[in-house]
């Protein structure tokens, strides 16, 4: 017989344990699709997850697509851990994204070791601007900081549309919607010859370093574990909860600003209608894929990753519709939250009594 | 018809703890039960089985000798066990009719005639029509209990009903309940108030850490042989010295209002008063007349006028709580597990919570774990938490040993004034009596203390002066000798 009981306290070991387990239900869950649609179960896997990273170049391609993962998940996990639902990353990092093209444009044709500093500094810029919107509207206003952000998304995409194909488009570019290139100046350097992996990675990887120092070492990270438990008592703890809420935004539109700057000076080196295949949504699962802890996300934002590179991989190969790899998505945080379910309650078999 | 409700060898265990050591117990309609017994001794748990909340892992109920299989609390509806819980389970902005309405299949004519017999036969005077919100406490415990009176139950279960009631309002509960069992329904009484228990129930049933200790008819009983049956040992009764009067003022609140935004919240009216070092301010009132809000302006979550509280000179009205800390206020608020701890985090970092300049815990925005651990284990050892592991999740203290870890931390800065509000709410007499003696150590070295109560007792037993609140109101502050509980109960309702 099988029984459900509830735990006295959720193991630490079970809490990174679940996000294993959901991984291991999607890739079962992802099997039986293929199934039903007529290919080998194996081989679709195989095709999805296994053949994208098997070189080199795919290696930098999986790297490529998790570094922007990484970075906007460790933003989002400042606002999450904090209780504030920021899930306007796409556009932040959208808006990030103009205003570091903007500058980058300003410096069309010029050479200089100070343009790319500048150029990403204006891309944290722009992400935390966008930010504030709705941390300020949250703090001043008492609006709902999860709609605010979210349509904004919209918002910001219409902006980079209208600058793309009106003033900003490039004047030999026969009307196609996008910008001239950058200089090279203005472009973040790749790492190797022949692969599109850049610096950005490192931008990544501090964000990590700094995130970990901030949540586990300041005063600042266990305000925000605080705020996060219960905000009655962070009031009466005395923190000043309005400087926090948009903080956390700030960061959180930084980090996702900084991912736009990746993808635009990165490999593409110009601004176009489609910097980002939903980075900024995809990022949310990734933060809590990762615990949102930023070891975690390390290893949730490669994981995600692969799903966009499978996705492709499928479509060329095996003719599946490149969408699956949102399906895939969808069914890690699916798993995720009710695999969550152990974090709370164990299955106990009990052997029949005679 | 006599109705017989028998516990049969109820087991309940819970990892780490058994709420219920089987358990075996008999009832008979025609008179009133009290099942006594501190807060963890186990009588919510068996109260919960009754009611189908709960499945026991072992033992069996009957009702009038039927075998009763209770898998949830439809179950016990459907064999006629009806129950009143300490905490309503009303819809706020619904009104009282669409309440009674909402979990019963009759129609609605029929409905309301039946629910108006019933309310001009036990004397209950509610408008059916206006939304619970308006209601007060004591109208709200009506419609809970009209409620399973619909059902007309054979059994009616009333979960530390009086916890929310003035003293008025408790002997119009008592006066229903004893007619509700002259007509034949049995009725259980759950209290860890001995005196309720005297002046109410024929029988009583007393619990200690999930075994029942005695079962014995009242006339053989008095408080303090009831007391130590529930706590297991003699208890020593703690009285306070008269405070020598002092005329040193240490607080000034002048003309201090709140309108709040929140309709479920109650303004403050022109608040007036001062304590002076050594005192202590109790302040009486039915819960939701605006104590909560009163704390929170005297804590500084909600920040006023600058003049409008004066402390040791300083004008500090709109500071808040850490701010305040610096001039050696301290808090300690109502809600233990979501306002004044956080039950998922370690001792050593609720100890964090209270942060003030030369404590250290966070130098140049760094943590200083150190420094709160050690910090920590004084706390532990000075207030007699009874844990030696500051790692420990505080959600695994007893709601007796968290209590004393908060007011460990609010005092251990040794504060000129500590606010507390209702910090001895559901703790065992054991906890309370600590608590108690705490405070009256912090008056004797001629601190101060506001008390913001709903335990009328002990806000006779600790204060100097007393003050109710009522809709936002303070009365007059009174001299403690003067005051009765009657008094303070006119008062509570409104009264003048």
């Amino acid at each position: 017989m099988i029984k459900i009981v509830k735990r006295d306290q959720p193991s630490r070991a079970i809490f990174f344990f679940t996000p294993v387990l959901a991984i291991f239900l999607t890739l079962v869950a992802g099997g039986l699709i293929f199934f039903i649609l007529g290919f080998k179960p194996f081989e679709a896997l195989k095709f999805f997850f296994i053949v994208p990273i098997a070189d080199k170049y795919g290696f930098s391609e999986l790297l490529l697509k998790a570094t922007p993962l990484c970075l906007i998940a460790i933003g989002l996990s400042f606002c999450f851990k904090s209780n504030n639902w920021n899930i306007g990353a796409e556009g932040q990092l959208t808006f990030g994204a103009i205003v570091s093209g903007g500058v980058a444009l300003l410096f069309y044709e010029q050479e200089g070791f100070y343009i790319l500093p500048i150029v990403i500094l204006a891309g944290a810029i722009g992400g935390m601007l966008y930010a504030s919107i709705p941390a300020i509207l949250k703090t001043y206003f008492n609006t709902n900081e999860i709609l605010v952000s979210l349509m904004l998304v919209y918002v910001s995409k219409l902006i980079l549309d209208y600058l793309v194909v009106g003033p900003w488009s490039n004047p030999e570019g026969f009307n196609f919607p996008e910008t001239r290139q950058f200089s090279d100046s203005a472009k973040l350097p790749l790492l190797f010859e022949g692969l599109r992996i850049h610096a950005g990675i490192f931008l990544a990887l501090a964000a990590v370093v700094i995130s970990w120092f901030v949540f586990y070492k300041t005063y600042l990270g266990f305000q925000m574990k605080v705020s996060g438990f219960s905000l009655k008592t962070a009031k009466y703890a005395g923190y000043k909860g309005k400087k926090m809420i948009i903080l956390v935004f700030l960061i959180s539109g930084a980090c996702a600003g900084l991912a736009g700057v990746g993808e635009i000076t990165g490999p593409i080196g110009q601004l176009h209608r489609e910097i980002s295949p939903d980075y900024g949504f995809t990022a949310i699962i990734v933060a809590f894929l990762g615990r949102l802890h930023p070891v975690g996300i390390i290893f949730a934002s490669l994981v995600v990753a692969i799903t966009y590179l499978g996705a492709e991989t499928a479509q060329i190969f095996m003719q599946i519709p490149k969408y699956t790899g949102q399906v895939f998505q969808g069914m890690i945080l699916f798993f995720l939250l009710a695999s969550d379910y152990l974090l709370f309650f164990k299955i106990k078999f009990i052997g029949s009594k005679k | 018809m006599n109705t017989n409700l028998k516990i049969s060898n109820v087991t309940k265990i819970y990892p780490g703890c058994v709420a219920n050591d089987n358990v075996s117990l008999e009832f008979n309609s025609g008179k009133i039960y009290a099942l006594l017994g501190e807060n963890g001794a186990g009588k919510s748990t068996l109260v919960k089985i009754l009611s189908g909340v709960i499945i026991p892992d072992e033992g069996k109920i009957y009702l009038n000798e039927n075998n009763l299989n209770l898998n949830s609390p439809s179950d016990a509806k459907k064999n006629d066990i009806g129950m009143v819980f300490q905490h309503f389970n009303l819809f706020e902005t619904l009104s009282v009719f669409e309440n009674l309405i909402i979990d019963s299949d009759e129609q609605r004519e029929s409905l309301r005639e039946k629910i108006d017999l019933i309310m001009k036969k036990y004397n209950f005077s509610i408008d059916l029509d206006i939304p619970v919100l308006n209601l007060s406490a004591g109208q709200k415990q009506k419609v809970e209990i009209i409620r399973c009176l619909i059902r007309s139950p054979k059994v009616l279960i009333m979960d530390e009903p009086t916890s929310v009631l003035t003293e008025q309002e408790t002997s119009e509960l008592f006066l229903s309940l004893k007619k509700f069992s002259e007509e034949g329904i049995l009725i259980i009484y759950i209290t860890h108030k001995l005196k309720e228990v005297m002046q109410l129930c024929d029988e009583v049933a007393v619990m200690r850490r999930g075994k029942l200790v005695s079962v014995n008819e009242i006339k053989n009983e008095n408080i303090e042989s009831l007391a130590n049956k529930m706590v297991g040992q003699n208890l020593k009764t703690i009285k306070k010295k008269k405070a020598k009067t002092s005329s040193d003022q240490l607080i000034k609140i002048t003309n201090l209002n709140f309108t709040s935004e929140d309709p479920f919240e109650t303004n403050l009216m022109d608040i007036n008063f001062s304590v002076n070092r050594g005192e202590c301010l109790g302040i009486a009132g039915i819960s939701g007349n605006g104590q909560s809000e009163l704390f929170q302006v005297l804590s500084g979550e909600i920040i006023s006028e600058k003049k409008s509280i004066e402390f040791n000179n300083n004008y500090i009205g709109d500071l808040n709580p850490q701010e305040r800390r610096e001039y050696l206020m301290a808090f300690s608020p109502e809600d233990r597990l979501e306002q004044a701890a956080i039950p998922q985090m370690k001792i050593f970092e609720n100890v964090a919570l209270n942060n003030f300049k030369s404590s250290n815990f966070f130098n140049n925005g760094l943590i200083n774990e150190n420094k709160i651990k050690e910090h920590s284990k004084k706390i532990i050892s000075d207030f007699n938490v009874n844990t030696d592991n500051i790692e420990l999740k505080s959600q695994f203290l007893s709601g007796g040993n968290l209590q004393k870890l908060i007011i460990g931390r609010e005092l251990i800065t040794s504060p000129d004034l500590l606010i507390c509000f209702n910090p001895t709410w559901g703790l065992d007499v054991g906890a309370i009596n600590y608590i108690h003696e705490t405070l009256i150590k912090i008056n004797e070295q001629n601190k101060s203390i506001i008390l913001i109560s709903t335990d009328t007792d002990e806000l006779l037993k600790l204060s100097d002066k007393i003050s109710v609140i009522h809709k936002g109101k303070l009365s007059k502050i009174m001299n403690a000798e003067e005051v009765t509980s009657e008094k303070l109960g006119i008062l509570m309702g409104g009264a003048n």
